[in-house]
């Protein structure tokens, strides 16, 4: 488990490195990169306190892009609970939306592992939202969906709220990983961030959550609640 | 009110520009109210009285002389030539009486009775009472002579005995990118 | 110890600014570009030198000389020197990849040699890479072989530039990764309730309603912040002074060498009398202040009659600070630095992607945009102005030119009592009865030589996506669209159609175009022309200079970001050449 997380990390470290820029031989395709560690927050909760983070970073040109990105979560015994990573490629379809496609893998340490294909969109919507939704097979030919959408709200030049949703579905359940089919979690979140520079931001935030239907049975079953609120406190950092 | 009346203004520059040699009295009306007398500036003179002829030409935007000596109470007549494109002015004064023209005059551009190149004529026959610049018509304007491009015009001036001249250009941005010349009067004798 | 040298240098050098030069005697020079640190305002930072200064050295050169420039580069990158308004040859205009002229590499040495065909002020700088931004940039100044049209006293080179303390890349970098990276005057929550308290919340609602819909900003008037900006290499407490005696007429020489700042320049209670724009003289036009494009020059004479100090204020357009310097009898004196004037915010007319915002050439500097010049030439009858500016609070400063001449004083836009930004690109926020110069108040002082309908016109959309930071011409990056192809000696129009929400000052080198701002016959000659956001400018163009020019936004980033295309001009043939020219 541990050795996945690594590996994940290597692939954070890799974008690190690639997140200077360099032009290219003729002057002006240029090649840039960039890494954004979206949330780094601890969660107190009413069960167990977690530590999770969720992370993108990309390398590319305005056009073509390969994107990683990264989510997943600590518990408060030092285990990971469960860790994803992404690897996309990313290429702009219109001006404010990319389309991308690539694998993810989880890492969890008590269920099975799981790589998916994924299918997906990143862009930003009228009234500036930016939006992230992706589509996944699993191995086992499952399908899946996530939709992410967030929005910043600027109550000083650095003082930003953001209100940010994700929802997830399954066609079909995954008994194995607690996944009931229909609408499964959805997840509201409000962050406040300081941004000291727009590469540092420390942030506080509540963040509720919800199973449902099925979902929600096999999170009681294991004993777990079927929403969470937890408080939230964390930094938002780039490279 | 500093300086000259805008139409008495106008009406003088008309005359100037339109006569080889207008017909001056020695009674210039801008005594009144500005500080500087015609005592201070001189006078209109007579051509049997001018000393010499001092030809001026105007170009774009200089005067060649750029520099007169006048002797005390010297009567000149000039002899002013525009060779370049653009409307100009031989204007003896003093720079505070310049300065106050200035501002006379781009206000006759900002309605259009001037032009860069050219005087706008059936506007300056214009009521300037509807712009609000009501004054006599009958003003005289004898130490100006003001020329469209390719005009040749005469002023024939008699100097004081001394003060701080200037024959200058007062076309909105002539006088103060340097199209102004120094009068300079000479020691000792002069006649009179 | 590096540190000690670079205060020791800037320290002798204010002594005496401005009068660092090469002789004109001398038109044989070396010049190498190296890596130095400079100081600015007591902070020292990484910059690129031409001739060891930031900015280089000001070259003062005679018309009709024949001027030979050896220059070395003692960097570890390729560079290049492009001289910025120069008629030339090709392959000695210094754009690498154009005309046959390729980048010096390291240490190695390219000989410039030209003739001088031309008289005024002008500046080189780098054409390689974001070098530009790093310091490489310094004044031309080039003696009339006959006499000027002007007399002055002293003559002083004003560059204005922005410096950075960031690599360029790093800064190109952040705005490809988030919009508004450096924006930090974003229209906020408590500015929304302000809004909403002074136009009401449903009004208020609407407005932010619109601009998000178009995922727009309306505070973005500069793509980058953090700047330091200078005036001849000096910060404002390093204040650079120009001395004058009173009663003398000054010559000031602005040159705006910045990557990325518009500025509004004035000097506060000495009006300036404008006697050239990009190096060519025009009629003397009065005005208190201009907006200064990147890339421009503007020449202006001043005549301060009082025994005291003024100052030159340079405000970029989002007013994230500001350049001055010092004009003083004597040295060591300050006069009084102007508060920073209210920053704009753009209005939904800045947004009408050229098919409303039908103003040619009017439109661009200063509160006088509405100038009687905006007709005047065929196959522009048919836009409308009916529907321009529908977003456009009044702030009482719309009111149209009742004046029958551009030189009606300015409507100026009053300073908001309640505190509201100014709505509008334009909105200057000039002091009242005092006059902004508008582009239709430029009238050459030499005639047009070539009075031939254009056979053609030519279509340049200004384009980009603020929100990936890329930037286009006609939808297309750089070598990714067809170049522009006219004959040898042709007669065209460029018509710019702004369709993005930022100002574009556009550059053609090899060339002047003559700016349609509603001259019959003096139109103003022009090697950058700014086209405002939403707005449309359209230029005349005799395609005299064979080659294959480059043409660009000369915002460095946007440039580097793709806004560039060539200009091919063919190279003449017996028959074309005869054709044309009949």
């Amino acid at each position: 488990m541990r050795k996945a997380l690594e590996r994940g990390l290597l692939g954070v470290g890799l974008m690190l490195a690639a997140s200077g820029a360099s032009m290219a031989a003729d002057g002006h395709d240029m090649l840039f990169g960039s890494l954004l560690v979206d949330q780094l927050e601890h969660g107190w909760r009413d069960g167990q306190d977690t530590v999770e983070w969720k992370a993108q970073g990309w390398i590319g040109g305005d056009v073509e892009k390969l994107y990683l990105k990264t989510e997943g979560e600590y518990v408060r015994d030092d285990t990971v609970e469960k860790a994803e990573v992404q690897l996309l490629y990313s290429r702009m379809v219109a001006d404010f939306w990319d389309v991308q496609a690539g694998i993810r893998h989880d890492f969890r340490p008590d269920d099975p592992s799981r790589t998916y294909a994924v299918f997906g969109f990143q862009g930003l919507a009228p009234y500036v939202i930016e939006v992230d939704a992706s589509l996944f097979v699993s191995e086992k030919g499952d399908l899946s969906a996530r939709f992410e959408a967030e929005h910043d709200i600027l109550i000083t030049q650095r003082l930003i709220a953001q209100p940010k949703l994700e929802v997830s579905a399954a066609l079909q359940e995954v008994e194995e990983l607690g996944i009931g089919s229909g609408l499964n979690d959805i997840e509201l979140g409000f962050r406040v961030r300081y941004e000291i520079t727009r590469k540092f931001a420390p942030y506080i935030g509540i963040s509720w959550s919800r199973s449902l239907g099925k979902t929600a049975d096999f999170a009681r079953a294991e004993g777990e609640d079927a929403d969470s609120l937890a408080l939230l406190a964390g930094v938002r950092f780039a490279f | 009110m500093i300086g000259f009346k805008t139409t008495a203004f106008a009406a003088a520059l008309m005359a100037s520009a339109f006569l080889p040699y207008a017909p001056l009295q020695a009674a210039p009306g801008h005594s009144g109210g500005h500080g500087h007398g015609s005592a201070a500036i001189g006078e209109p003179g007579k051509a049997a009285e001018a000393s010499r002829t001092v030809t001026i030409v105007m170009g774009d935007n200089y005067y060649e002389p750029e520099q007169i000596e006048v002797s005390a109470g010297e009567t000149i007549r000039f002899v002013v030539q525009n060779k370049g494109e653009f409307l100009h002015e031989f204007n003896i004064a003093t720079p505070e009486m310049h300065a106050a023209h200035q501002k006379e005059m781009a206000m006759m551009f900002e309605h259009g009775m001037l032009t860069p190149t050219s005087i706008d004529r059936e506007m300056m026959k214009m009521d300037h009472a509807k712009m609000g610049m009501s004054h006599s018509m009958k003003h005289d304007d004898p130490n100006s002579v003001l020329l469209e491009p390719g005009q040749s015009g005469e002023l024939i001036w008699k100097f004081p005995s001394t003060g701080t001249l200037e024959f200058a250009c007062n076309i909105p941005g002539h006088y103060e990118t340097g199209m102004v010349g120094g009068v300079q009067f000479r020691a000792g004798a002069g006649r009179k | 110890m590096k540190l000690t040298a670079a205060a020791g240098l800037a320290g002798t050098v204010s002594l005496y600014p401005g009068r660092r030069s090469f002789a004109s005697a001398d038109k044989e020079l070396q010049l190498t570009v190296e890596a130095k640190r400079i100081v600015v305002d007591g902070v020292e930072s990484d910059a690129i030198a031409i001739g060891d200064s930031v900015p280089a050295p000001t070259l003062r050169w005679r018309e009709g000389d024949e001027v030979v420039v050896q220059v070395t580069n003692r960097l570890s990158e390729p560079t290049s020197i492009h001289w910025h308004g120069l008629l030339i040859q090709g392959v000695m205009d210094g754009a690498p990849g154009f005309n046959g002229y390729e980048a010096i590499g390291p240490g190695e040495t390219y000989t410039y040699r030209f003739r001088l065909r031309q008289a005024g002020t002008y500046w080189y700088h780098s054409h390689s890479g974001l070098q530009e931004q790093q310091g490489m940039y310094g004044a031309i100044v080039i003696e009339p072989a006959g006499r000027e049209p002007v007399r002055y006293d002293r003559d002083y080179v004003v560059v204005l530039s922005d410096h950075t303390q960031q690599n360029p890349m790093t800064v190109l970098r952040n705005l490809k990764s988030q919009e508004g990276y450096y924006n930090y005057g974003k229209r906020t929550l408590i500015d929304f309730f302000r809004q909403a308290e002074r136009d009401g919340f449903n009004a208020a609602l609407q407005d932010r309603l619109e601009w998000g819909d178009m995922r727009m900003d309306p505070t973005d008037l500069a793509d980058v912040t953090g700047y330091a900006f200078l005036v001849n290499g000096r910060g404002p407490e390093d204040n650079w002074t120009g001395l004058f005696e009173p009663g003398e007429r000054i010559r000031l020489r602005f040159i705006n060498a910045s990557a990325m700042s518009f500025f509004d320049v004035r000097i506060p209670d000495l009006p300036m009398t404008v006697i050239a724009a990009d190096g060519q003289f025009v009629v003397p036009v009065q005005a208190h202040e201009f907006r200064f494009g990147v890339g421009e020059t503007y020449d202006v004479i001043v005549r301060p009659q009082e025994d005291r100090a003024f100052t030159i204020m340079a405000e970029p357009i989002d007013r994230s600070g500001y350049a001055r310097a010092t004009l003083a009898p004597r040295p060591g004196m300050e006069a009084e630095i102007p508060p920073l004037r209210p920053r704009a915010i753009l209005a939904m007319s800045d947004m009408n992607h050229g098919a409303m915002g039908m103003d040619h050439g009017t439109m661009g500097h200063g509160a006088m945009n509405h100038g009687p010049s905006g007709g005047g030439h065929a196959g522009h009858a048919s836009m409308s102005h009916g529907t321009m500016n529908h977003a456009m609070p009044m702030q009482g400063s719309s009111g149209h030119g009742a004046h029958g001449t551009p030189a009606g004083h300015a409507m100026a836009a009053p300073v908001p009592a309640d505190g509201a930004p100014p709505v509008g690109w334009d909105q200057v926020g000039t002091l009242p009865g005092e006059k902004a110069l508008a582009y239709a108040d430029l009238k050459a002082f030499a005639r047009n030589a070539d009075n031939r309908e254009p056979g053609q016109e030519i279509l340049v959309r200004l384009t980009g996506i603020m929100e990936r930071y890329i930037w286009t011409l006609n939808g297309r990056k750089f070598e990714q669209g067809e170049p522009i192809r006219v004959a040898h000696g042709e007669r065209v129009r460029i018509r710019y159609v702004n369709e993005t929400m930022m100002a574009h000052p556009m550059h053609l080198h090899g060339m002047f175009v003559e700016l349609e701002n509603g001259e019959s016959e003096r139109r103003p000659l022009k090697h950058v022309v700014i086209v405002p956001p939403g707005k449309e400018v359209s230029v005349l163009l005799t395609a005299d200079e064979p080659g294959d020019w480059p043409f660009h936004c000369h915002l460095m980033y946007h440039m580097a970001s793709g806004m560039m295309t060539r200009f091919i001009v063919e190279q003449p043939t017996a028959k074309a050449g005869g054709k044309d020219r009949a």
